[in-house]
């Protein structure tokens, strides 16, 4: 039996990259000895050939998720809580300046049409947050995490119809 | 107006730096400064801790403050308390059960004033791992049936459930706890919206106020220290524990309380 271990040899200068040696370790069956070979170069199998997205030395399954999928998850969630905050802020905003205007009619109903549409946006953005929180999970293949947000949300849609205050 | 979007700002700050909500500071001010009847002022409360939810999350998902996978996992057992706790309202003693988290938060604040934590904690929710879930969903559980049968947002027990239950740091418990509200709330108001008690006239400049605070308060809390923040949330827990008791006093005493 045989594992790969990368191992980086010498002290690193910040001018250039440490130098790499290859280590193959060598496990004797049934007797619970390893012999250790280093070699500056070392043939690998194929098989053996590392994974372009594991860390050195990392297991792949623990190895951590590709950086850019992990941020883009995050990032979106971010922007759909900020852009219905930022919109309902400005709605309920735009009410409050429209009421320093001469009452009439058509002001009336623009800040009412404003706070309703407001208040809507304000209380759809933690469910909507809630959705694409469990979407990107479940994008990623983490399918327990995509399972319980739609959980979340079929409970939230219970606890609303029957009234109660969750 | 400008009274209660300044009440707004203040509720907002504290809330997103805390993740309560805000609501345990502004149903006080609005009732006891402002004269507005409890029945308008719980769900324009809970309009104001969505919009905070909503506005400090935003910054808190985005620098990683936010475990967003414990939000959703203590979510579910919260809402599912949440029903629970609406569906035995009717068989249990409201005034006992206030007294009993009084007694509870009384417990914890003291608790978080009196003894030091020695363990450092981590700034991110990049670089730890939140352990014994068990705990952490039940009292999740938990604190959403009090939700339901008391009209008390669930951050004032979720954070300290996170931060010494489960070992999550106090930033992050209070990021997550913030991450979770915001569903728990737009469910309770849209509960009251239905049935009309919501008024927009008063909602407005409070939450106007409640989105300029979150934004203040969620860019202090990464940089404020984390002793300061556990100090204030006792603080709050303090107030939490002096209404409950109150409540709790009035519905088994009602003529000393009264």
């Amino acid at each position: 039996m045989a594992e790969r271990v990368e191992v980086s040899g010498g002290e690193p200068e910040p001018a250039a990259p440490p130098a790499s040696v290859t280590a193959a370790v060598v496990t004797a069956p049934g007797r619970g000895t390893r012999e250790v070979v280093l070699a500056s170069t070392v043939v690998m199998p194929a098989e053996l050939v590392p994974e372009p997205d594991t860390a050195p030395g990392v297991p792949a399954h623990e190895a951590p998720l590709p950086v850019g999928r992990a941020v883009a998850g995050e990032r979106w969630v971010a922007r759909v809580l900020r852009a219905g905050a930022i919109m309902s802020g400005g709605m309920f905003l735009l009410s409050l300046v429209l009421e320093a205007l001469p009452r009439s009619q058509a002001v009336h109903v623009a800040i009412d049409l404003l706070r309703k549409g407001a208040a809507s946006m304000l209380l759809v953005t933690p469910v909507a947050r809630l959705a694409v929180a469990g979407t990107l999970l479940g994008v990623r293949g983490e399918w327990r995490y995509a399972a319980i947000a739609a959980g979340v949300l079929g409970l939230l849609a219970v606890a609303v119809g029957a009234g109660f205050q969750a | 107006m400008l009274l209660l979007m300044a009440a707004g700002g203040l509720a907002g700050g504290l809330g997103a730096l805390l993740g309560i909500g805000g609501g345990i500071v502004l149903v006080p001010v609005l009732v006891l400064g402002f004269g507005i009847p409890m029945e308008q002022a719980v769900p324009a409360s809970l309009m104001c801790v969505v919009a905070n939810s909503c506005a400090a999350a935003a910054s808190y998902v985005e620098n990683k403050l936010s475990d967003i996978r414990l939000g959703l996992t203590l979510e579910l057992a919260t809402v599912l308390g949440a029903i629970v706790g609406g569906l035995v309202a009717a068989y249990v003693a409201e005034a006992t059960v206030a007294i009993v988290f009084g007694l509870f938060t009384l417990y914890v604040a003291l608790q978080m004033l009196l003894v030091r934590a020695p363990r450092q904690e981590p700034m991110t929710a990049a670089n730890y791992v939140p352990s014994n879930y068990p705990l952490g969903i039940s009292g999740s559980f938990v604190a959403g049936g009090l939700s339901a049968l008391l009209g008390v947002g669930g951050g004032p027990l979720k954070v300290p459930l996170m931060a010494y239950g489960m070992r999550v740091p106090f930033k992050v418990a209070s990021a997550t706890s913030n991450l979770m509200i915001g569903v728990t709330g737009a469910a309770s108001v849209a509960a009251y919206a239905w049935r009309g008690h919501l008024d927009l006239t008063l909602v407005s400049p409070l939450v106007v106020g409640v989105l300029g605070g979150a934004v203040v308060g969620s860019r202090l809390m990464p940089k404020v220290p984390t002793a300061v923040l556990k100090k204030l949330f006792a603080g709050v827990l303090l107030g939490v524990a002096g209404q409950m008791l109150w409540k709790g006093g009035a519905g088994l005493w009602p003529s000393v309380l009264r």
